[in-house]
């Protein structure tokens, strides 16, 4: 009976009701399109990180990492490639020779990482050539060819067709230049990381560093990310001498984005039904104001203060539910839609949001694996919110209310 | 006939450490099973405290209330609100019916506050509801009930519980003279046939003319207690 009068209860006063419904429908599809976005966001940045950046795996000789020294390349690098190749959860494997080095053009210098490169895969394993948005990817013909960063291009005023000088040590030691044309310019959501890497051939960059065949780096995509973990504890054990890395090591920052952002999110649904929950608050102290008396009957009946609680935190639970639902529908439907579409936030600057690391087209997605939490944290709203009007109909005396 | 109301010195101050004020004074109150008792006086004049103290729903400054050889002022808040719930049954001078809950779920919830079974308080609904005559009324709200007809739900929700007697406060103040005469008939029907004990405070000589022992109150003090044979035949029995 309890459980009927508190339902039939929240809708005496239906405008009343009907506002606050709303207002936890809107607080709540608020927080689920944060969470949608949060989530888009670093979907979209994982990916970035895994298909443009770093790969699943990386490998390295385990002093490689510690000074970029070229001489520590991957011993027995072509048999560890055709390895991995071959493993039926790898989809590409793309080795890489990498160094520190300086560019310098007639105007400037700055200080680069050189990637040596064997065009064909690393097109597919970093989107180089998706990311080219000026002049053309390399041309097998052509020698001392680079690509750099639309950001590093600005500054060192550079264009396709400039020349620069790429300077580095050697594996002896000795210091070595050469000479390069600007193939292409390109662009990334990562501007850091767009001024501080230019590409070259591998054979090109390998000539002059003196490791024949070698290379530093091998990037491993697979074709599951839900794979990273057991492939690299397979190789590992076929392959100790080597470091093997997941995205999540080599980024670590990404990995903390994501974690803090996942937070994050939790704290601003918090903060969404914390102003809610004065609201509510509100609406239950008028409704127990307003039946005072009618409360002082039932305590004057025989209702035991549990049975008083009860209905409160019923009515609160309801009137919080109520709108619960249609505030994750409209949030499932709006995230859904701008899934499909993408949403912009070029508005909010490219630039920055480019510094960050994200794309501006961001794909929201509903964040079901989070609902649960959610539900969570409105069934916790209404539990807290219905605590002070609930003490405050459990302190009335029937026989003083009944007066009323 | 066994005690059911016995009310030694009862005494309610108000204002007790500035200037007191005496809603009820020494007052001593026996009831028998079956009474059909008026408690009567000018407004101010304790009646309504009286009742709630006997009710439990206020604790008297001085002075015992036994029921059923319970002392009621001996129990905490929790225990009086179950004692209230077994063992008395309440008509308020506003009907105070829950206004979500039809007359049948009115009545209903004080059993099921007692966890009576389904089928028992399905019988004794039907039972009620022909005994106040509202057998097709069982499911409107008490909006869509007269006023006479919420009453006549009230004192079926009072007897709901079979309680030990029925405290009412000014039942027919509200009620126009049919109604009243109607819900008077009701309740001295259940107190005649059932043998269900009544005390009401009221103004009301319509409720005075019915009583069977009338109990007149003044600045806290009974001055007067009369026991009525029939309406045509008064006999004065006892003055305080």
């Amino acid at each position: 009976m309890i459980f009927i009068m508190a339902w039939r209860n929240i809708w005496r006063n239906k405008m009343r009701s009907i506002v606050i419904i709303l207002s936890i429908a809107i607080g709540l599809f608020a927080g689920i399109a944060v969470l949608a976005l949060y989530k888009g966001m670093m979907k979209s940045r994982v990916r970035t990180v895994i298909d443009a950046e770093v790969g699943h795996l990386q490998i390295h000789d385990t002093s490689f990492k510690k000074d970029y020294e070229p001489q520590f390349v991957i011993s027995n690098g072509a048999d560890l490639l055709k390895n991995i190749s071959s493993m039926p959860e790898v989809k590409l494997a793309a080795p890489r020779s990498i160094t520190n080095g300086m560019l310098a053009t007639a105007t400037g210098s700055s200080g680069v990482q050189i990637n040596g490169v064997i065009p064909a895969l690393e097109y597919e394993a970093s989107q180089l050539k998706k990311k080219i948005i000026e002049g053309n990817e390399f041309y097998p013909a052509k020698k001392n060819e680079v690509i750099v960063g639309k950001k590093l291009a600005g500054k060192m005023k550079l264009k396709v067709g400039s020349k620069l000088v790429l300077t580095f040590t050697d594996t002896s030691g000795n210091i070595v230049s050469g000479a390069f044309r600007v193939a292409a310019v390109y662009q990334s959501d990562n501007a850091p990381l767009d001024e501080r890497n230019v590409y070259v051939t591998m054979n090109d960059m390998n000539a002059l560093l003196g490791i024949s065949n070698a290379f530093h780096e091998l990037v491993v995509l697979l074709k599951n990310d839900e794979d990273v973990k057991t492939v690299q504890q397979t190789l590992r054990k076929k392959f100790p001498a080597y470091q093997i890395e997941t995205w999540r090591e080599i980024s670590p920052e990404t990995d903390l984005l994501v974690k803090t952002v996942d937070q994050y999110s939790y704290i601003i649904m918090v903060i969404i039904m914390l102003a809610l929950a004065f609201g509510i608050i509100n609406t239950m102290l008028m409704a127990i104001l307003e039946r005072t008396r009618e409360i002082g009957m039932m305590m004057a009946l025989g209702t035991n203060k549990i049975r008083i609680f009860s209905l409160v935190l019923m009515e609160t639970i309801f009137l919080t539910l109520a709108g619960t639902p249609v505030g994750i529908l409209i949030g499932w439907l709006a995230a859904n839609y701008y899934n499909r579409r993408g949403l912009n936030l070029s508005g909010m600057g490219r630039e920055m949001m480019s510094s960050f690391g994200f794309n501006p087209l961001i794909y929201p997605e509903f964040p079901a694996d989070k609902l649960m939490g959610v539900l969570l944290i409105v069934v916790i709203t209404a539990i807290v919110s219905c605590l002070f009007p609930a003490m405050k109909a459990l302190k009335l005396q029937p026989v003083e209310a009944l007066r009323l | 006939m066994n005690t059911v109301i016995d009310a030694h010195n009862i005494s309610k101050v108000y204002n007790p450490e500035t200037i007191p004020v005496y809603a009820v004074n020494n007052v001593h109150l026996h009831l028998e099973r079956g009474e059909f008792t008026a408690l009567v006086g000018p407004s101010g004049s304790g009646k309504t405290t009286l009742l709630n103290m006997i009710g439990g729903l206020d604790k008297p400054d001085g002075g015992n209330i036994f029921i059923n050889g319970n002392d009621i002022t001996k129990l905490s808040a929790n225990e009086l609100i179950d004692f209230r719930l077994k063992n008395i049954g309440f008509v308020f001078q506003s009907f105070n019916l829950i206004p979500v809950l039809t007359a049948k779920e009115n009545v209903e919830f004080i059993m099921q506050l007692q966890k009576i079974k389904q089928s028992e308080r399905d019988e004794r609904i039907k039972q009620l509801f022909q005994q106040i005559g509202l057998e097709d009324k069982l499911n409107e709200r008490p909006s869509k009930l007269s006023g006479g007809q919420q009453q006549r739900v009230a004192v079926a929700r009072a007897l709901a519980s079979k309680p030990q007697f029925v405290l009412a406060d000014e039942p027919t103040a509200n009620l126009d003279t049919k109604s009243a005469s109607n819900l008077l008939d009701i309740m001295a029907k259940l107190n005649k046939e059932e043998n269900i004990t009544f005390l009401f405070s009221t103004h009301d000589q319509r409720v005075i003319d019915r009583a069977r022992r009338v109990i007149t109150l003044v600045d806290g003090r009974i001055v007067k207690d009369t026991a009525v044979v029939s309406t045509e035949h008064k006999e004065a029995a006892t003055i305080r």
